[in-house]
């Protein structure tokens, strides 16, 4: 039986004050198990960024909360968040977001390196064995910036990777990326929720791309329209 | 240290920017060390020139004319007075004189004293620059400036008339260059038993004591003290006889206090503009990294290390180009040398690094509050 990983629980999120006041999100409550593999589709504005931003503990609910493992990190203080954020949550953002002054190896390790808890022998290990399990062998030593787009997005996805975290939130990973790519990128995100058991919560528009997800999340205007899943539902 | 690695890869990635601040920073603490050492060098130049060979503090009788008694009890208040510098301590007579030389004719004052204790202040075998320095009883050191105006070289014998009425001769020893026209024109300096046996005064008359002291701008401190132990004689010191000059040095000081202040005033607005720069243009990358879990505390550090590379290193090379400069200042035939105290040098230095601090304090703040999401949702 999977463990329950995260409770999103009557999420809401309203931007301004007054008759100004937009409701970005309204009631969106759900779980995601440990492991699972799901998406949340939408269209532009539909707010599931700001869903995604929200259980990424980047943006805070107007109302409702968010429970990793049982714990509100509402709860706890800014470093504990960020702490938090560090050992079990990774991200991939549409844009590679990679660090321009530091090396391709330097970029996948830096998780690690804020988490400051691996001795340096281990860092190297888990950083070539990420590069090595998306392809990037060889190019430890490059600057990010000599690298393509689809390097750069797996470079990106790697590094998200660095610190085994329970799951991965991942924003438009393929969308400045070809279909050839785009294909890569996400039969490589199965290979690795298959292969560490890391959940994936990724966000796209494309229902094509939901579609290779286990279970795919609708926002529409900020609430939660559809939770569909494609195989059988772990049974939390 | 993680922020450190950050903050040194930012360093190196716009390496013409922190070239620039890191130039800034060392020509602020060069200028800072090479005024500042310039002014105190002057002052010392200055104070030395007008009273390092000349009494500081001078003990006298309050009536004009009459002998101060050199007596136990002066020399016991004399002795107590640790900032007295004893070895310099003389008494002296002084007698006026005047020398003829056909038609022309000038009023010469005799000093005289040891030549052992007057070298204490007057430094006479120091600065005879012709002939030898020795006072027997014939013997008069005339100065520089009268030697020229009436062609007199040592070894010549001249004729005084003395105050009194008396006419003697004298054998020139040694012609002394004290620095001062005024003084190497009229006062020269003959064996104390001349003005004694003038005067008429017993072995322990004298017509003033004068010493120094080892930090001249006490002396004012040390002659109230003499001046409550001494009750009938009258002490003065050279700050009260030389008001302009203590005007003049302690304007000079204040005007290097505004250069120095404006320099590191330049360098904090100069380095707080650059890192606040620095701070907007990587918001993306610590966005990122905040995203990835790096706390406010670190992020804000990366800017504080900055500051310390950048203050440091601009410090040190800051003291390094003032060294150069004050190398080349020693080619530049000036009548004095710059000295830097290391105790000033390191204070600049230390100044440059709390300067830098200081004007890292804006970035780091604002580092620190940087929340993720405005990079995130900014794209």
């Amino acid at each position: 039986m999977a463990e329950t990983l995260l409770v999103a629980d009557s999420l809401d999120k309203v931007y301004g004050e007054g008759a100004a006041a937009t409701h970005a999100m309204r009631g969106v409550s759900f779980e995601v198990a440990e492991g699972e593999f799901a998406s949340i589709i939408g269209q532009s504005g539909s707010g599931k960024s700001t869903l995604l931003n929200m259980l990424g503990l980047l943006d805070t609910p107007t109302a409702g909360r968010v429970l990793y493992r049982g714990t509100d990190p509402a709860t706890l203080n800014k470093a504990s968040r960020s702490k938090l954020r560090n050992e079990l949550i990774g991200f991939v953002f549409q844009f590679h977001y990679l660090l321009p002054e530091f090396s391709v190896y330097e970029n996948v390790a830096m998780p690690a390196l804020i988490a400051g808890t691996l001795p340096p022998t281990e860092i190297r290990e888990r950083a070539s064995e990420a590069l090595g399990l998306l392809g990037l062998d060889g190019l430890e030593d490059k600057n990010a910036n000599q690298l393509s787009g689809g390097q750069k997005q797996r470079v990106a996805i790697a590094r998200a990777l660095m610190n085994r975290p329970a799951i991965l939130l991942a924003d438009e990973p393929t969308g400045n990326l070809d279909t050839v790519n785009t294909n890569l990128v996400y039969d490589l995100f199965r290979t690795i929720s298959s292969e560490t058991g890391t959940a994936f919560m990724i966000v796209t528009h494309d229902r094509s791309v939901a579609q290779r997800t286990d279970r795919i999340l609708e926002i529409t205007d900020g609430r939660l329209v559809q939770d569909v899943r494609s195989g059988p539902a772990p049974r939390l | 240290m993680l922020s450190i690695r950050i903050a040194w890869r930012f360093l190196g990635s716009s390496r013409g920017q922190t070239a620039l601040i890191v130039g800034g920073i060392a020509v602020g603490i060069a200028v800072q060390i090479f005024v500042g050492s310039l002014i105190t060098s002057l002052q010392a130049s200055l104070v030395d020139q007008t009273i390092g060979s000349a009494p500081q503090i001078t003990l006298t009788d309050p009536e004009e004319g009459e002998p101060v008694v050199f007596s136990s009890r002066v020399e016991e208040v004399i002795a107590g007075q640790p900032q007295i510098r004893q070895e310099t301590v003389v008494p002296v007579r002084n007698a006026t004189s005047l020398y003829t030389d056909g038609s022309d004719s000038a009023p010469l004052n005799l000093i005289g004293g040891e030549l052992a204790k007057l070298n204490g202040i007057y430094k006479l075998t120091e600065r005879t620059v012709e002939g030898e320095a020795k006072l027997g009883l014939s013997d008069v050191m005339i100065g520089k400036d009268f030697a020229e105006k009436f062609n007199i070289d040592p070894g010549d014998s001249i004729s005084l008339a003395l105050q009194g009425g008396t006419r003697a001769s004298f054998t020139v020893t040694g012609v002394f260059d004290l620095g001062s026209a005024a003084f190497n024109e009229r006062q020269a300096f003959v064996n104390g038993q001349v003005p004694q046996d003038v005067l008429g005064w017993s072995s322990s008359e004298y017509g003033s004591i004068q010493m120094q002291v080892e930090e001249p701008f006490a002396s004012a401190e040390v002659a109230a003290a003499m001046r409550s132990q001494l009750p009938g004689v009258e002490v003065s010191e050279w700050q009260a006889e030389n008001a302009d000059l203590l005007v003049a040095l302690q304007s000079q000081g204040t005007s290097s206090y505004i250069i120095q202040t404006f320099v590191l005033v330049a360098i904090a607005l100069g380095i707080a503009s650059t890192l606040a720069i620095a701070a907007v243009q990587k918001t993306r990358q610590i966005g990122i990294l905040k995203a990835m879990g790096l706390s406010d505390g670190r992020a804000g550090r990366i800017f504080l290390w900055q500051a310390i590379m950048m203050g440091g290193t601009g410090s040190l090379l800051g003291v390094a180009v003032a060294y150069f400069l004050l190398f080349g200042f020693s080619f530049s035939g000036a009548s004095f040398s710059i000295e830097p105290k290391l105790s000033f040098v390191f204070l600049s230095a230390g100044i440059g690094m709390a300067v830098a601090l200081a004007s890292a304090i804006i970035p780091t703040r604002a580092t620190s509050k940087l929340d993720p999401i405005e990079v995130i949702q900014g794209g």
